[in-house]
């Protein structure tokens, strides 16, 4: 594990990979042992349905048609939230740390002193962060399916697959602005509060979107509205709304090579 | 191959924003010298060498390590270049050993019998958690990451810094023994006798600008000291105003007080006129050997 920058950086990451794929299975057996239950309650569902619109616009839930359909249920509970919530918080967190968090520590000086070229740390940093979130998203992944299957839930596992790698990709255009601001400044704080930030704000934007129409027009510019809006559990992968998400993160990454090149490091 | 100068920069200057960190900075270090880097804190001895390093970039000048463009060809340069960060901070989350593992292995590989000759010698417990070591033993570790695959050239940032005066003693023969090989150190300090100790030429620098690079033989006959020369009774001062390097003479109670530059001798030869009681010489601090060369470059302008 200590051959190169790459594989190194993957085996500081291990416990905490292990740790957060851990929840994120725990919250997809839990949010699927209870499935079972809400489905048998009409009055859940009937109450879910009259909610008001714009509430469950708010949340992302807008396309919510049938809370007790596998499809509604898990999409209300997991993906409209929860799931690219803790994957964005995981991958911000990393995104920040990976070049400002051995900056601030004063680990990069003797660390680029060998002959690694700049470019080649940013590279393999980045590779750790791809890696840990499709860890991630197939921990989740594996958890949802052996749920799925074990209480004969009807729900695709191709769909649940798409689903996943959605979520995995907002929560990816957020963890690479993090990572890149980073590379921009070298400020750990700075570059998760920006991330984190605009996460928050970009969610409520396509949140309120759906209800507000003068923002109506607006909500393209959420990376939120292009995880949301395909409802890909329902409906798989839309090719448009994916490639604008990957779109970003490979701006977001272009972007974190010359600013990280061209700067003075710190320490 | 051969090289005139291993390190030499040309006009390099850096500024943090308006901070100055070094200002017109000419070095040359030669092959095969330890070359030290004297000055008080804050007067740019980081900034030089992570500019050598391609850390930071200069504001003006250029800086060439084996004729090499510092920021053209930085990774060739950190092939050849043993580094000892100043702020050491390590890895903490995992043993000496694996942090040396690591670091050869950015390097294309280790000598282990060379390595473990070194963390014996250095009396370093490689197997234990960087975590839970002390100062010292954490500057071991990064020495011994400096030194261990024998580069053609050292560049260290305070190398002694937290180290005991065994192992002190140990890195100073280190030093020789890489002289020897005809490999070259570049070493920052702010202890003088360290420096007289193992450097063959000094550059010292103070705010930013670099005073003056003497061998160590002619920083010595510059040396300054303060004397205090008690007498039996009261001397004439006009006996002494006269002799040469001998300034600040103040004469109260029997008691002679002066500074001296350079040599001693004149001056104890006119004490000898009178009966001397006692002889008390106070050795430069490394402030007023700034001062006189400090003075000495501003006079010469
Ligand atoms: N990142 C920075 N931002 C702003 N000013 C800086 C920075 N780094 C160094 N300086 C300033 O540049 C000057 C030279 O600092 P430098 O660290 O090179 O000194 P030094 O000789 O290594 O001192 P010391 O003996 O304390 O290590 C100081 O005035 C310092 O405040
Ligand atoms: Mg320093």
């Amino acid at each position: 594990m200590l051959n190169n920058m790459f594989l190194k950086t993957l085996r500081d990451q291990r416990r905490s990979i292990l740790y957060w794929g851990i929840g994120l299975i725990g919250m997809a057996v839990m949010m699927a042992a209870f499935y079972p239950t809400i489905k048998n309650m009409p009055s859940v569902n009937a109450y879910l349905q009259e909610l008001p619109q714009n509430l469950k616009e708010l949340f992302s839930m807008g396309g919510l048609t049938d809370y007790s359909s596998p499809v509604g249920y898990f999409s209300a509970e997991l993906f409209s939230f929860m799931v690219p919530l803790l994957l964005l918080v995981f991958g911000v967190g990393f995104g920040a740390n990976a070049i400002a968090g051995d900056e601030e520590k004063g680990t990069l000086g003797f660390l680029l002193a060998n002959p690694v070229p700049r470019w080649r740390v940013v590279v393999d940093k980045f590779g750790v962060l791809l890696v840990s979130m499709l860890v991630l998203g197939m921990m989740f992944w594996a958890g949802m399916a052996v749920c799925v299957l074990g209480l004969n839930i009807d729900l695709s596992l191709l769909r649940l697959a798409e689903a996943t790698f959605g979520a995995m990709l907002v929560a990816l255009v957020f963890s690479s602005l993090a990572f890149m601001l980073g590379c921009v400044k070298g400020n750990k704080g700075m570059s998760m509060g920006i991330a984190g930030g605009l996460a928050v704000l970009t969610y409520f934007l396509n949140g309120l979107g759906g209800m507000v129409s003068a923002l109506k027009d607006y909500r393209f510019l959420s990376p939120f509205y292009h995880y949301v809006e395909p409802n890909t559990l329902a409906n798989g992968i839309s090719p448009e709304h994916v490639l604008v998400l990957i779109g970003l993160t490979v701006v977001f990454f272009a972007i974190s090579i010359p600013a990280f090149m061209r700067r003075d490091i710190a320490v | 191959m051969s090289q005139d100068a291993v390190i030499r920069t040309s006009g390099l200057t850096k500024y943090y924003g308006k901070q100055l960190g070094i200002d017109a900075v000419n070095l040359e270090v030669k092959p095969g010298e330890i070359f030290g880097y004297l000055g008080p804190n804050g007067a740019g001895k980081t900034t030089t060498i992570r500019t050598l390093l391609d850390f930071i970039r200069p504001t003006r000048g250029a800086a060439t390590v084996f004729d090499l463009d510092s920021r053209q060809s930085s990774v060739e340069i950190h092939r050849r270049v043993g580094y000892l960060n100043g702020e050491l901070a390590l890895y903490n989350n995992m043993t000496g050993e694996d942090l040396l593992r690591y670091l050869g292995n950015l390097r294309g590989g280790l000598d282990w019998k060379y390595v473990n000759a070194l963390a014996e010698r250095f009396q370093c417990d490689l197997p234990r958690r960087i975590q839970g070591l002390s100062l010292g033993n954490k500057q071991k570790l990064g020495l011994i990451q400096a030194f261990m695959h024998q580069p053609e050239l050292l560049i260290l940032d305070e190398p002694t810094n937290g180290l005991d005066p065994l192992i002190q003693h140990e890195f100073y023969d280190l030093l020789t023994e890489t002289k020897l090989a005809g490999r070259t150190v570049f070493l920052s300090s702010h202890i003088l006798p360290e420096v007289e100790k193992v450097c063959d030429r000094v550059g010292i620098i103070r705010q930013g600008k670099l005073v003056t690079v003497e061998t160590i033989e002619t920083l010595k006959s510059h040396s300054v000291r303060k004397l205090e020369i008690h007498f039996a009774a009261n001397v004439p001062k006009d006996k002494f105003v006269t002799i040469p390097g001998v300034r600040d003479i103040d004469i109260q109670n029997n008691v002679l007080t002066c500074t001296v530059v350079g040599s001693l001798d004149a001056l104890v030869k006119a004490s000898a006129q009178f009966v001397v009681v006692n002889i008390v010489s106070h050795e430069p601090s490394l402030e007023e050997i700034f001062m006189t060369y400090y003075e000495g470059a501003n006079h010469a302008k």
